[in-house]
Order: structure tokens, then C-alpha cells, then sequence
């Protein structure tokens, strides 16, 4: 008996491990077939279906008007989630383990669908009836990896570039916003010298910090910067990247930003730029409807202006973030994928000149015009993409954890060195398992 | 109780209970190892849950770490010793691996420290005590997130604990806890601590029980004092208890993650980034054979520290 079991479980135990090291991704019956999936009418009922949205912290209000008047016309029960932050890790290492939502709100760039493995776990949105609404200029910008679609654009792309406070120009004296980057740091060092704070830096949430460096490479990237970095020709050591490092510490050090900056929050930065406390901030668009959740259009706009910039001018580095898309995820129950679809077609479609005016924001759709009452510093920044150049996370093939890297940095605990060297052997990491020629 | 149990085992017998067990009539034994009391089958469930929640992941740990299986792309191949090779070239590791002693030895100190000195505090029974063991016991119930976020929102500059302490000193305190490159490690020991605490002083409590009254009445009779009565008869005594709370705490702590992750994510820039942030960070970066790496590297490291801690101290325990 007990020499029968011994061999037993040995057995059992090889099987159990043949069967783990098959791909775990890989879904029951599941084909990644690419056969264009049926676009259900806008209002077809779903009575009894309950679908779920996963968003962040600062998009979970995004879809809330929209999920609810769906419900409404349709019986469907949207359920939105809000992942904690950091969102993109907490939303991997959950799809990782087997938890899928119907939807999630999702940075639409290569770099980031390639990081949740869109073609095993994200349902192809091509032939999807909004695609032709789009704005020429967007409409094949994002979303898509390898030919096929995976995100749905619902809003404008972000613009990393500088948001200013214009009362706090006109009191130290800036007539005009700066022209580019060395212009931006005289005018800070003016405000600085009256005795204001120049920029104001969240660096307890740490996930703006790599603005700063991005915005100084718009040009560089503009000339292929990301494409030699992918090749591994170039490197995050090599002086272009080093050195905007090093120049983000060195006006740190200079004292151009808040002192509370190691822990200051993204919170505490919209409120210092509302209330004039200080002058600039490099953000993006979420860090706007932070501001337009504290306030209201007449106020922004006589308080708030956008300008890109970079080093040779004003050129934006556009990041199409988390707020601005969606996926639809492959759950293996057709009736709640084709629901997701269903709703994905009802809010870029029937929905979208109201859900436009509801968020406030400007359109992205040639049909829908942008409602006059969007804030000046939104159509501003909205003006930017067409001149603009994509970030770190649009052209480099992988993401690494720069701004991680960068918040040690102001927390003293790195050099920019060694900055750059994390930075390098993170993306060395990362595009070695994504199996990129040269790494 | 006694009798109690008595009862229930006679009226089984006599509701017709099944025939006497085999091992009664089976003939007496006669090589060295006696017949088990109990049939082997009854260890199948225990050895089945152990099977599949410690042994296959344990297995699976080891054979992942040699392969390049992550969130882009789906199929696994073995790249042999790279992940390791990149592991131990990546100084994060190292610097992680370094936080995680520290914060272990602190939490092994403070935790013992606060247990001893409450089951000493607390060891008559009175009602008072009684109540306050209870009392003191509840945070080990919680969640350690729980008691993380709960600690996060007392420490802030501008949180509750800073208010005591402006009220108290009659000036502002705005002290950053959880932002403070070189203190917050230990403050996150001592919350550690704090929330384990009970559970050693409940062990200490159990080994101070075990000492005779009559060894320390011979004490009394000699004429010692409280602090000889217990460095010379009691610490010696709760030394079995000592290993266990040093080794559980020490070893335990190696393994944490909850309340570093709910206190301070790991910041200020990684001073507080234990082994296993770093491990989950890499896993959300979609790296899952690189974190299965690491989480064998610390496997191995505890080990190589629990074996000689509990060496050590039981060697301790044999002197005594």
C-alpha cells in the first residue's frame, strides 16, 4: 500500500506540474481568433447582465453618468471599481492571478498593452462603429498594438506641459508665457528672487516626477531619442537622458520648488496652483480636472494657463494616460464581452455629445462639438497634440520604473547616476522578457 | 470537564458505536517501530492541503525562477541561471535584502521586549489583568493593512499623533513619521511590534505559568529581590518561550510586507522598501519569472537565518 503511494504521488505531482508550466495565460478554449467580434445595437436590452469597470483613483468618475444613463436605457448594471495606486501594477498583478473585469480604464500606448498581454486578454475592438468619428489626428494615434485594436479613446490625450497660475504671473511681472525651457527656469528664478514658489513638485506620490525629464527630451525624441533607446543604442546613462536627470536635481537644489516636495501629494499641488501658492506645474490632463473638481470654469479661467514646452520651444510630450481609454477584456462569457462592446458603442456613440458636456472636456469626435464652457487651459492643451511628440511610455517599447527612480532621488537616496543606471538595467529587464532584438 | 468528556465517550460506546478498533485484536508487534494509534489515512487530508497550498508552490517557485514566463507573452521558456545573474546584478536586491534584516532584527528586539514586559506586568490574575491581556491581544486579530492604513493616517504631519504632541510640548509639531530617510525603518519596527506584541506576551505568559510555585518560594526564602527573582530563576525558565518568540518574530518579519505597504509603500526613497515591496512591484511590472527569483532568494536567506537562530537558542535552552 504505502509503496503503491509513493509513485502515486510522484505522478500526481508531475502531472500537476506539466500542467502548470503550459501557459498560464492562456484561457480554456480560447483561440485569440481575430474574426471581428458582432457590435450589438446601443440599446439592445441587458437585463440580469452586470458588468464591472475598473478604474483609478483619478478617472473613477469618468464613466459614472455614462454607466448609469446605460443602465438605464439598457437594464445593464455597471459596476465601477476603483484599483489602488499604483494602478497599472495593482491591475497586472490582478489579471496575473486570474481576476478579470469587464472593462478597465487603460493607458492605450503600445508600451502598456503589450504589458497586459492584450493579445491573450483584451477583445479586439476592430470594426467597432466609433472608429470613424474620431478626429483624423487621433483616430489611429493610440490603442492599437501589432494591427489590431485594443483601447477605446474617450477623451483627448493627455499633454505633459506646464500649468500656470496667471495671477501669479501678472504679480512678479511675466508678461508672457515662457518660449522654452531656459526661459521657463529665468522666470522661475524671477518668482523665486520676489520671494515666490516657482513649481510646485508632488513627490510623495511620486508619479509625476518623470514630467521633468520627459519635457526635456521632446526635442531629442523628436529626432528618434526612443527608437535608439529601443534598439539599445542608446542608453538612459548616455549623456541626452543623464543629463535632463541631472538638470531636474540641479534646479531642485537650486531651491526653484516647494519644500514640502519628498511628500507632497498630487492633491496638495492643484491646490497650490488654484490658490497661487505657487506658479507652475509640469502635469498632465488629470491634474486639470483635479483642479476643475475644486473649482469652476470662470475661476480657471481667470487663474489658469497651459503652455508646452521643451528645450528649443514650445513642443508638448503628449501620454495618452489611464483616464483616457478603455478595454474591454476578454472574460469567456460572450454575453457579458458582447454587453462591455455594447456599452463601449453606446458611450462613444448616442452618448457622447452629452457625456462631452458632462465631464466638460473638449471632444474628440468630428461630429461632437467641444462645449463652449471647456476651460481655456484645456483647449490650450488640447491644441498642443498635433505639434506634440510622444512620451516614454508612447515610443519606448517598455515601461521602467523611471519615476520611482527619480522620487529616490529627491528623497536623497539616489544620485542621477544612479538614477539612470536603475533606470537602464530596469528597461534592460523588461525588453528582454518582452524578447526585443538587442537586449 | 473531566467528567464531562467521560460521559460523551460512555453514551457513544453505548448508542452502538462501531466495533473496537482493528489495532485491538491485530497480534502485538514485534520489530522495533510500534504500530501508529491511529490509521496513516487519517493524515491524507492534512497531507493533501500541505501538498497543494505548500509543496506545488514551493515546487513551482524553484522551477519558475529558471524560466522567463511574464505577463508579455505566453509561453514559458527555461533561460537557466539569467534571471538569477540579473537578480544579483540589479543592487536593489542587495540594498532590499539589507532593510529587510534590519527591520527584521528591530521587530525581533522590540517584540520581545514589549512581550516580556507585559507578561511580567501582567502576570497575576486579577481581573484588571485579565481584561488588559484582552485588551492587548486584539491587535494581533487585526489586519495587519488595517493597522497600517490606521497608523499611516495617525502619523501624518498633520495626524493625530503629531497633535498630542503639540498639545503636550506647547509648540507646533509638524514631524514627518513615515517621511524621514534614516527613523521611519523603526517607526514601522515598532508598529510592527506593536501589533504583535499580545501574541508574545500570551507565549511568555504560558512560560512563566510552567515555573513551580515551589522553586519560587525557595527564592523567596533565600531572601531575593524582584529583579534577582527574575533574572536567576524566571528568564532562564522562559527560555523555550524566548526561542519560539525571537525565531517567529525574527523569521516572520523576514516575510513581511502589509504594513510597510499600507504605511509607506516603501518610501522615502526605498529606506523602507522590504524584500517582499520589491517582489510585488517586479511581479506588477508583469516580470513574474524576476519575482519568483527574488522570492526564492528570500527563501533561501531565511533559512540560512532561521537554522542557526534556532540552533543557537535551543542550544541556549539546553545549558540552562
Amino acid at each position: 500500500m504505502t509503496r503503491l503511494r509513493k509513485p502515486l504521488i510522484a505522478a500526481a505531482a508531475v502531472v500537476l506540474l506539466t500542467a502548470g508550466c503550459s501557459d498560464p495565460g492562456a484561457g480554456s478554449g480560447d483561440t485569440g481568433s481575430s474574426a471581428p467580434a458582432s457590435w450589438p445595437a446601443e440599446t439592445t436590452k441587458l437585463d440580469g447582465v452586470n458588468l464591472t469597470i475598473w478604474a483609478a483613483q483619478n478617472s473613477n468618475t469618468v464613466a459614472k453618468k455614462v454607466a448609469e444613463d446605460f443602465g438605464a436605457a439598457t437594464g445593464a448594471k455597471i459596476n465601477i471599481l476603483t484599483v489602488p495606486d499604483p494602478y497599472e501594477q495593482s491591475v497586472q498583478t490582478k489579471v496575473a492571478s486570474g481576476d478579470k473585469p469587464d472593462l478597465a480604464f487603460w493607458q492605450p500606448t503600445a508600451s502598456q498593452l503589450t504589458a497586459i498581454n492584450a493579445k491573450q486578454n483584451l477583445q479586439s475592438l476592430d470594426g467597432a462603429p466609433f472608429i470613424d468619428k474620431y478626429t483624423p489626428a487621433l483616430k489611429d494615434a493610440t490603442g492599437i498594438l501589432d494591427g489590431t485594436r485594443y483601447a477605446a479613446l474617450v477623451t483627448v490625450p493627455a499633454v505633459e506641459g506646464v500649468w500656470y497660475n496667471k495671477e501669479v504671473f501678472a504679480k512678479y511681472g511675466i508678461a508672457s508665457t515662457p518660449k522654452n525651457f531656459d526661459e521657463m527656469v529665468a522666470a522661475g528664478r524671477k518668482i523665486k528672487a520676489a520671494g515666490g514658489v516657482p513649481f510646485y513638485e508632488m513627490g510623495g506620490e511620486k508619479w509625476a516626477t518623470q514630467w521633468w525629464v520627459q519635457v526635456q527630451l521632446a526635442d531629442a525624441a523628436k529626432q528618434g531619442l526612443w527608437d535608439k533607446v529601443n534598439k539599445n543604442e542608446e542608453k538612459f546613462t548616455d549623456p541626452t537622458i543623464l543629463d535632463a536627470i541631472k538638470k531636474y536635481k540641479s534646479l531642485v537644489d537650486e531651491g526653484l520648488f516647494n519644500k514640502n516636495i519628498t511628500s507632497a501629494t498630487f492633491v496638495d499641488q492643484g491646490k497650490a496652483l488654484l490658490s497661487g501658492e505657487a506658479a507652475m506645474a509640469i502635469q498632465v490632463n488629470t491634474f486639470f480636472s483635479q483642479m476643475q473638481a475644486q473649482s469652476n470654469t470662470a475661476e480657471l479661467n481667470k487663474k489658469i494657463g497651459f503652455f508646452p514646452i521643451s528645450p528649443a520651444g514650445n513642443i508638448g510630450t503628449n501620454i495618452p494616460d489611464q483616464s483616457n481609454a478603455l478595454i474591454a477584456f476578454k472574460t469567456g462569457d460572450a454575453k457579458r464581452e458582447g454587453a462591455a462592446r455594447q456599452f463601449l458603442s453606446y458611450w462613444l456613440g448616442t452618448a457622447y455629445p452629452e457625456f462631452v458636456k458632462d465631464l466638460n472636456t473638449v471632444s474628440i469626435q468630428t461630429g461632437v462639438e467641444t462645449p463652449a464652457d471647456v476651460p481655456d487651459a484645456l483647449k490650450a492643451n488640447a491644441d498642443s497634440i498635433g505639434e506634440s511628440v510622444g512620451s516614454m511610455q508612447v515610443l519606448a517599447i517598455v515601461n521602467p520604473d523611471l519615476y520611482l527612480n527619480l522620487a529616490n532621488m529627491l528623497a536623497g537616496q539616489a544620485t542621477p547616476e544612479k538614477v539612470a543606471e536603475t533606470t537602464q538595467a530596469q528597461f534592460d529587464q523588461l525588453a528582454q522578457a518582452i524578447g526585443a532584438a538587442g537586449f | 470537564m473531566n467528567s464531562m468528556s467521560t460521559k460523551t465517550w460512555t453514551s457513544a460506546e453505548s448508542v452502538g458505536a462501531p466495533s473496537p478498533p482493528r489495532r485491538a485484536s491485530a497480534p502485538p508487534r514485534t520489530g522495533r517501530v510500534q504500530k501508529p494509534s491511529q490509521p496513516l489515512a487519517f493524515l491524507v487530508p492534512a497531507m493533501a492541503i500541505m501538498l497543494v497550498f505548500f509543496f506545488v508552490p514551493s515546487v513551482y517557485n524553484l522551477v519558475y525562477a529558471f524560466t522567463d514566463w511574464s505577463s508579455f507573452k505566453s509561453s514559458i521558456n527555461f533561460v537557466g541561471l539569467r534571471n538569477f545573474s540579473n537578480v544579483l546584478s540589479n543592487g536593489v536586491l542587495l540594498g532590499d535584502l539589507k532593510v529587510n534584516i534590519i527591520y527584521a532584527v528591530l521587530v525581533a528586539i522590540f517584540q520581545n521586549l514589549f512581550g516580556l514586559g507585559l507578561a511580567l506586568l501582567l502576570e497575576a490574575d486579577t481581573r484588571i489583568n485579565r481584561f488588559a491581556r484582552t485588551m492587548i491581544f486584539i491587535p494581533v486579530l487585526m489586519s495587519a493593512l488595517a493597522v497600517g492604513y490606521t497608523f499611516q493616517a495617525l502619523l501624518k504631519p498633520d495626524g493625530s499623533v503629531n497633535a498630542v504632541l503639540s498639545f503636550v510640548t506647547g509648540q507646533e509639531v509638524t514631524y514627518a513619521w513615515l517621511n524621514d530617510p534614516s527613523w521611519t525603518l523603526v517607526w514601522l519596527t515598532l508598529i510592527h511590534a506593536w501589533k504583535w506584541m499580545g501574541l508574545a506576551m500570551l507565549i511568555y505568559l504560558a512560560g512563566l505559568k510552567t515555573i513551580s510555585s515551589e522553586v519560587l518560594e525557595a527564592a523567596r526564602i533565600d531572601g531575593v529581590n524582584r529583579w534577582q527573582t527574575f533574572r536567576h530563576v524566571k528568564f532562564p525558565f522562559l527560555a523555550p518561550a524566548a526561542t519560539f518568540n525571537v525565531a517567529t518574530a525574527l523569521l516572520g518579519s523576514m516575510n513581511s510586507f502589509d504594513i510597510a505597504q499600507a504605511t509607506t509603500g516603501g518610501g522615502p526613497g526605498q529606506t523602507t522598501e522590504i524584500l517582499n515591496i520589491f517582489i510585488y512591484r517586479t511581479f506588477g511590472q508583469g516580470l513574474f519569472a524576476q519575482a519568483t527569483t527574488m522570492s526564492l532568494v528570500l527563501v533561501i536567506v531565511i533559512s540560512l537565518m532561521a537554522f542557526p537562530t534556532i540552533v543557537l537558542l535551543r542550544r541556549r535552552e539546553r545549558v540552562l
